[in-house]
Parts: C-alpha cells; structure tokens; sequence
C-alpha cells in the first residue's frame, strides 16, 4: 500500500488533504469531525480580530459551482483559543487561518494563535469580497511587510493564501518567499456573480462573492504551477478538488498538499475516505512507493508560448461513431472540417483541419485521435 | 482558593461559561454544569468577587477612560473592552474626562487608589510622563491613540493622517478641486492629523492650498451647520467638503439644506467615523470608518496580556497596534446607493 504521508511546512500529515477555510472548520468540534473523516489536517475558518456577523442568504450553488458571500469568523480571539485547544488535545493538525488589515494587526493575531497551540498559519488576505475590488494581498508592498512582521513574531511555519484576481500571482509568491515565508496556497475563491434571476432583475446574492467549486480547477492548477516555477516553498494546491484525479493533478504540478471545502459541502465527510483509496489504488497501480514521487512531476512538461513547435497534427477518426444521433463533433469543428452524413459516417475534410485537437475532448465516445503526419 | 481562570481551565471550558453557570445556569448544558460545580468545590471556588480579590490583592476591575460619552464611537470602544473583560472574568470601570486634563488626571489618581487591576486611557491629553508619574508599578496602562505620542505603553491606534488623505484624495479622484475642510478641535491630535492628510493630499495632487477653506468647528452637529454658513459665503464657493466627523458632517448637511444647496449635485461632502446615523441620513454619507469596537476589543487584550505577564512581545517591551481605517463611498460624494466594492 502506497504510503500518503507528506511533509508541509515542517509537519508530518498523514495524507496531502486538508480541509480549507470556511464553514466546515469554524469551531473546533467541527475541526475533529473533519479529522475523524481522516483529513490530514485542518484549517480554521478566517479568524479576525472582531468577530463578523454573517448575511442571510450567503451559499448559492448553480451547476458546479457555489457562491458565498460570508465573510469571517463569528467567533472571537478568546473562543478560538478554546477551539484550536480542543483540536490539539485530540491530536490534530490545526493550520490557523488569519486576517489582520496591518501588519502589526496580523501579527498580533498570529502571535495570540501561536499561543493556542495552531501548528502554522495561513495569511488570508485574499477575500474577493467585503474588501474592494483589489483584493488585500494584491499590493507586494503589504504582502512583503505583513509577512515579515508575522515571520519575526512567530516561530510556527507562516503559509501565504493568495488569491487568483491578481495580475500576476508569481510576483506575490516571490515577495511572500523574500519576506520569509514557509508556504503559499492558491487559489482562494474567484471574484464572482453566479447568476441574475432574470424574473425578478435580481442578482441571485446581493453582492459580489467568492467563486469555487469544479469549474475554477483549471485557474487553480495553473496558479499553483505559476507559483511551483517561480518559488522553492511549500505549495497548497485550493480549487475545485473534488476526485482523487484531481489530488494527483495539483500534485503534479508542484503541491504538496490540497485543501478541499466545496466538494466536502456537496458530497459529504465520507467523500474524504474515497479519495483516499482512489489515491491508494492509483499509486499502487501505477508502481509507486509514497505520494511523495508524484510532485511536480507535470511541471518539466509544461513551456513557455515560444517553446512549442508547431508540429503537424491533424485529426484522425480511430473508431467508428457508435452514437448515430449525435452530432457533437461537426457542430464543435470550427474550421467546417468534420462533416457526419445520415448513419454514422463521418469525414474530416483535410484541407479545412488545421489540428486544433477539440475534436478529441468533445466527442463522448473518444472517437477521435491527434495524427503527427504531412 | 482558585478564580475563575482557574475553574475554567481545569474543567476545560471557557471563561464565560463558567460565569454562566454562575449568573446563568438556564443558558448552559447540564453536563456541562455538573462539571464545573464539581470543579468549582474540588478548587475551593468562591464567587465572592470581593473576599477573592482582597484574598489576592486584586479587584478583577479595569479601568477605561474616554474623553466624551456623548460621541458615538467612544461607548463603541468601551463595548469593545467589556466584551474581553467579560470573558477574563473582570468588571469594567467607565470614566468620562471630558476632553478635561485635569479631571483625566483626578480620575487616574482615583483608579490607581482604588487599585484597578489595569487600565486603558481614550485620546489622552496627558504626556507619556504625566501617565507615568501617576500609574502605579503593578497597575498596566493601556494607550488607545498615537504611539508617538506615548511611547513606552502598549497602544492602539489608527492612522488618522492616512484617513484624512484618503477621504481628501477620493473627492480629487472624483474631480474636486475646491475642496473645503471642517476641521475638529485643534488641541485634539486626531483633529490635526486629519487636517494633515487633507492637505497632503492636496499637495500631492497639485491643488492650491487655500486656508480660506479651513473652518474648525468642535465635532458636534452645531458646529459642523455653522461651518458651512460661514464657508457659503466665500467666493467662489467650495466644490466639495471634508468633514472632520460624521456629526460635523450632519450640522453640514442640514446647513446645506437649508440654504437651498443640493448634496451631492451642486457640493459634495464626506464625513469621518462612519457612525451609524451616517448611512440612515439623506444623502448617505460618505465617510472614514475608524474600527472602533475592534479598538476596544484589540486594547483589552493587550491590558490582559501585560496583566496576565503573557510573553506575546517577544522581547520587544510594548506592542504597538495599527487598525487601518476604510473608506465607505456613499451618495453625499456623487454617487448613486451603488456597492463599495466598484471603488478600492
């Protein structure tokens, strides 16, 4: 059996997953319920100097994806002094996750968790909404002082939570890495609407919210591979986890561990277990020893623009159509080069196909293959 | 014989619910209850506040003094305080100094006599020196105000010259240019901070700097109404009005209104504290909200550090704390009922 343990800022987890900030880490019995379901860790939900109230509603989910629009903590320094005691006295890990608008007020926050016992800290100022329309951390100058003034205030490893409506994510993790840093994460949730309810004219939340779920992954993995190339810290990956494949996929590009939340929310504490012995399996399958190998195993295969060739690939029909009604691959062709006649006979046209390869992810059925030819 | 720091520990729950079982018995489990009676006799426990403070030469009274109950964000602070003092199990002691030095000064030396475990002072009038000739050794003073001002003390501030640039800098962003400013009182130092950052602001962004448009006034409503009769008559008239508090800015507005000036249409105007009123008046106003109750919150606990001797300093002898101010745009700015968010 492959063995799943990590090491992460200094700490030995039992497996890459941990559960994120928010909701389901906002006390402590929650924080060893989220244990038990064997999580390697644990995150606390924002924990801020004066306890938020929240808005109702706040939690909307359409297709794959969840708005929220809480904010932070209800509970004040004093209680979580309790919370984060309770989840040390049962044995876990427990990474705090922090706000302070200033430097000094961060640090006086991370100094006050320290002393309940938090492993590490997370440094959260990276919130879409109830802070304007640049996110915190979206200014080098206070990431760089904030972190600093935390890093010398504290001896427990300081992880920095960045947030994907930057401009440019590599820069943050580089000056979160001069300024002493032991970690970053990414990506927090995504600036976002999720929908209007064209009956009313209303937007569905009243404001603008955070954004996470399955359909943010791709923004996820490639800041964490953004941030892989550009630091040497420990990296977790956050954005729409929701399968074992995608634990292997942030891994692959540079984490070394991942927090998981919406997909715990929609699926459930036992969803946990599955991922594990989807992990499990794959490793042993696949013929390795820890979970450790697999990181950043995709970084060397991922170029710069200028780097990639271009190469003569063209589209190849490998199997017959089994589906004779559907037509999902000459719709999609952009280029008018896949043409399906009555049954299941379909042509590509050669002349019009300049290889763009969607052929090959739309069709259902994997009909089609890539072919490297004149 | 134990304190409730003590019971609380050992029976693994916080400080409040412990007082609960005291005060409140209704409100907590009754597992949890047996619990800490259980705990309460095994520890000698008496809550006898009294007969246990005099037993260990201590109150488990702080101290909070405040310039002027009258102003909003002072009972705001003071909340602040009592919400972690009521969790240490301590009692609160409230003092109105009236912007007075003398009486500030009478009320320390009365503290320190009636033996105040710790004590946090609001925009002091003293020096560091005053503060310190009167404070007794074993007796922690708090500041809430600018450290550079008080140095050798913890403290807590907020930087009221950044406020007053980003107020200032908001109505030049929205193309003001004749900008007039309420000031508060001059012996106050967030008063002349404020005024600082107005004309920093004015400064950097290349604007004369006309002191035709500097009235002060004394942060009440009055004064803010005749401020504005007084800057009405200049000619030409101001674009645009910093106010140094909401309450000044509300005397403004009705001034305005009464002289037939629409807000924001013809001037607009921005207030500072981001008191409630500020978004119930019409137009709402724009303004600095000063995080008030997290003062409070963040001096208390810096109070029950030094009193508690918790190493959070690291070394270092006093904390210094910087809330940063945020700025809330609202209709009296030009703007229509539209989400902060649109503006950093």
């Amino acid at each position: 059996m492959a063995d799943l343990r990590v090491s992460f800022l200094g700490l030995t987890l039992k497996n890459p997953l941990i559960i994120a900030a928010g909701p389901l880490t906002r006390n402590g019995a929650a924080m060893i319920k989220a244990l038990n379901a064997g999580a390697g860790a644990v995150v606390t939900e924002t924990i801020v100097n004066e306890a938020s109230k929240n808005v109702r509603p706040r939690l909307v989910k359409q297709e794959q994806g969840l708005q929220n629009i809480r904010l932070y903590s209800e509970y004040s320094l004093e209680e979580w002094a309790q919370e984060i005691a309770q989840v040390k006295k049962a044995g876990g890990i427990c990474i705090a996750n922090i706000l302070g608008y200033t430097p000094s007020e961060m640090a006086y926050i991370a100094s006050y968790v320290e002393k309940a016992g938090a492993d590490a800290l997370e440094l959260n100022f990276a919130s879409p909404h109830g802070e304007g329309i640049e996110v915190l951390s979206a200014d080098p100058e206070r990431v760089s002082l904030t972190v600093g003034k935390v890093v010398e205030t504290v001896d427990i490893p300081v992880m920095v939570k960045l947030s994907p409506n930057v401009s440019n994510i590599a820069l943050l993790a580089k000056v979160a890495e001069h300024a002493g840093a032991a970690g970053v994460s990414a990506i927090n949730t995504v600036r976002s609407i999720i929908g209007v309810d064209i009956e009313t004219g209303k937007p569905l939340l009243p404001t603008f919210g955070g954004y996470s779920g399955n359909p943010i992954r791709p923004i996820g993995l490639a800041a964490v591979a953004t941030i892989s190339q550009a630091v040497g810290l420990d990296v977790s990956g956050i954005g729409g986890v929701s399968s074992w494949e995608h634990v292997l996929e942030y891994m692959m590009l540079g984490a070394g561990t991942v927090q998981l939340l919406t997909s715990i929310i929609l699926r459930g504490f036992d969803h946990i277990q599955e991922i594990l012995s989807g992990l499990e399996t794959w490793l042993d399958t696949h013929g390795y020893v820890s979970i450790k190998e697999i990181r950043g195993k995709a970084l060397p295969k991922l170029k710069s623009f200028e780097e990639i060739s271009i190469e003569p690939y063209t589209a190849l029909l490998a199997a017959p159509c089994p589906l004779p009604a559907c037509r999902l691959c000459e719709t999609a062709c952009v280029y008018d080069a896949i043409s399906k006649e009555t049954g299941d006979n379909i042509r590509i046209l050669a002349r019009n196909c300049t290889g763009c390869g969607l052929c090959v992810s739309v069709c259902p059925e994997k009909c089609f293959q890539m072919e490297w030819g004149e | 014989m134990a304190n409730i720091r003590e019971v609380a520990k050992e029976a693994g729950v916080s400080v409040a619910t412990v007082s609960r079982v005291l005060n409140h018995p209704e409100f907590v489990s009754p597992a949890t209850k047996e619990q800490v009676l259980a705990i309460m006799k095994e520890l000698d426990f008496s809550p006898n506040n009294l007969a246990r403070g005099l037993a260990l030469n201590k109150t488990y009274t702080i101290a909070l003094l405040i310039p002027n109950i009258m102003n909003p964000l002072y009972p705001e602070i003071a909340k602040g305080v009592e919400d972690v003092a009521h969790k240490h199990g301590y009692n609160l002691l409230l003092c109105n100094t009236e912007q007075d030095r003398k009486k500030e000064k009478d009320y320390l030396s009365l503290l320190m006599n009636r033996k105040v475990d710790g004590c946090i002072v609001t925009s002091s009038l003293l020096s560091p020196d005053e503060i310190r000739e009167i404070q007794k050794e074993t007796v922690p003073i708090v500041v809430i105000g600018r450290c550079q001002n008080n140095p050798g003390f913890h403290c807590v501030f907020t930087d009221y010259i950044k406020g007053g640039f980003t107020a200032t800098s908001y109505l030049i962003e929205l193309g003001y240019a004749r900008i007039a400013h309420i000031g508060g009182p001059e012996f106050l130092y967030e008063s002349r901070d404020k005024t600082e950052g107005y004309r920093k602001a004015l400064i950097e962004n290349g604007l004369p700097l006309d002191d035709t448009l500097i009235v002060e006034a004394d942060n009440e409503i009055e004064s803010g109404y005749l401020a504005v009769k007084k800057l009405l008559r200049l000619s030409p008239r101001p674009e645009a009005i910093f106010a140094s508090s909401d309450l000044v800015a509300i005397g403004a507005l009705d001034a305005l209104k009464t002289e037939g000036v629409k807000v924001p249409e013809e001037i607009a105007l921005v207030g500072f504290d981001n008191i409630k009123m500020a978004a119930f008046v019409e137009p709402k106003l724009t303004t600095v909200a000063i995080p008030v109750h997290r003062m409070g919150l963040t001096a208390a606990r810096l109070l029950f550090d030094a009193m508690e001797g918790g190493d959070t300093t690291r070394g270092r002898p006093f904390q210094e704390i910087d809330l940063k101010p945020k700025l809330i745009v609202r209709k009296s700015c030009g703007h229509e009922d539209r989400i902060r968010e649109i503006f950093s």
